[in-house]
């Protein structure tokens, strides 16, 4: 696949080197030239040093016959602005975007470009780590909206019923895995210390869950 | 009318300031806090709303919901952009003006991210020149439809080819019309039959290939 990234920071050069590794057909734009320092030397795609929303630099990068563009910088107006162009005036199938201050998600939404915010998923990861030892997240659907978690199952709610443990709508349960089988469980399945639930949840049903999980605990 | 400009640096103020004193109401949004400290001095506090003008929140709290016309004047062409896209198809406002910061971005400067009027200062600013530069005495008043169209003067000197003549025999291009001629003082209004005199000061609507037929006929015999 023939593949635009825009922004060589971080993000984008990371993303422009795996791309590559797999076999794909990359060309990095960035306006810093310096930024390309952040691609590793065995990195042999495309660079284009220039301003991304010039056309000539566009069509250089080879948007009018590219598969994806991918707009990674750390400005989100400009993140916006190339992948609509892509979108509308070159038709690009497939644009992703990059969003870098949580406060201008809003932006992409009405853009309708699709969005991987970091920042805020790289922090709500943080704090459910920090905030609980028991739960663990195994799957972000969307940007994290809704969460697939394993609960570790201690000794205090040995004998008690799934029902007890999630009573919040926002959080439902998947499975329950005992000595390495998984059964998909009823309301009224009884857990063992040790066990592990599997759920889907947002994250109120989440901390939800985790009040009940931890009030048998001090209580 | 209610206006909100984003962007407060030199044009931003400036177009807040003319709007206020012509009665309309006006919102300005700005985050730089050093441009802040100084529009403070400029426009009253209450038209001030300090923030990124593309978080939503920030907008709202300029009520860009009730806004006639949305201006963004920032230094930076995709916050421009972005900002007329939002403001239109998230907000319903009826009318953007974007400025151009770099004329190479000009071309995403239309209904891509609907705006609805660009002003590329850049543009005006250099036709502006080479008229200048070309047309020795004239003077432009004024330009129209973005700069494509000017209005301007020129004062009629002695032994100009113009001098002795009636306005039709000038053949003038048709994109060029004399709107008033000015005579000691007092309002001529031009008509075919009217003779050029010396002295006179001739106002016309012209696009620039007229303005350069025009400054044949009214320059000075030896001008260059």
């Amino acid at each position: 696949m023939k593949i635009i990234v825009v922004g060589c920071g971080r993000i984008g050069a990371e993303l422009a080197n795996n791309l590559y590794k797999q076999g794909h057909q990359v060309s990095v734009v960035d306006e810093n030239k310096n930024a390309f320092n952040n691609l590793p030397p065995e990195f042999e795609g495309r660079i284009l040093e220039g301003d991304a929303l010039n056309q000539d630099i566009l069509i250089r990068a080879g948007i009018e016959t590219c598969d994806g563009l991918a707009a990674v910088t750390n400005y989100d107006p400009l993140n916006a602005v190339v992948s609509h162009v892509a979108k509308t005036e070159f038709n690009v199938p497939v644009v992703v975007a990059r969003n870098y201050d949580p406060k201008l998600r809003k932006l992409f939404e009405v853009f309708n470009i699709q969005v991987v915010s970091s920042t805020s998923w790289g922090a709500q990861r943080v704090e459910e780590l920090l905030s609980d030892s028991e739960v663990r997240t195994v799957f972000s659907a969307g940007n994290g909206e809704v969460e697939v978690y394993e609960l570790h199952i201690p000794a205090e709610w040995d004998g008690k019923k799934v029902s007890d443990l999630i009573t919040c709508n926002e959080c439902k349960w998947l499975a329950v895995t005992r000595a390495g089988a998984a059964i998909l469980p009823e309301a009224d399945t009884v857990l063992k210390t040790g066990d592990v639930l599997t759920v889907a949840a947002t994250m109120e049903g989440i901390s939800d869950t985790r009040k009940n999980l931890k009030s048998r605990k001090e209580g | 009318m209610f206006v909100v400009i984003a962007g407060g640096g030199r044009t931003g103020t400036q177009l807040a300031k003319y709007l206020i004193s012509i009665n309309h109401k006006v919102n300005l949004v700005e985050y730089r806090k050093d441009i802040l400290s100084r529009i403070h001095k400029e426009i009253p506090t209450e038209a001030i709303f300090s923030g990124n003008p593309l978080d939503t929140d920030i907008l709202e709290q300029a009520d860009i919901m009730h806004a006639n016309v949305f201006a963004a004047t920032t230094p930076s062409d995709a916050d421009n952009l972005a900002l007329c896209y939002l403001v239109r198809e998230h907000y319903g406002v009826k009318r953007t003006i974007a400025r151009v910061n770099n004329p190479r971005n000009a071309w995403l400067f239309d209904k891509k991210f609907r705006v609805d009027v660009a002003v590329n200062q850049a543009d005006i600013l250099s036709r502006l020149i080479e008229e200048e530069m070309s047309l020795g005495d004239m003077m432009t008043l004024l330009k129209l439809r973005r700069g494509k169209y000017s209005l301007v003067e020129e004062k009629v000197p002695q032994n100009a080819k113009a001098v002795g003549k009636q306005i039709k025999e000038l053949k003038l291009p048709a994109k060029c019309v004399i709107s008033a001629v000015i005579r000691k003082g007092e309002l001529v209004l031009p008509q075919g039959s009217t003779i050029i005199q010396a002295d006179d000061e001739v106002l016309a609507i012209t696009d620039s290939e007229g303005a350069k037929q025009m400054a044949e006929l009214f320059a000075m015999p030896d001008h260059p």
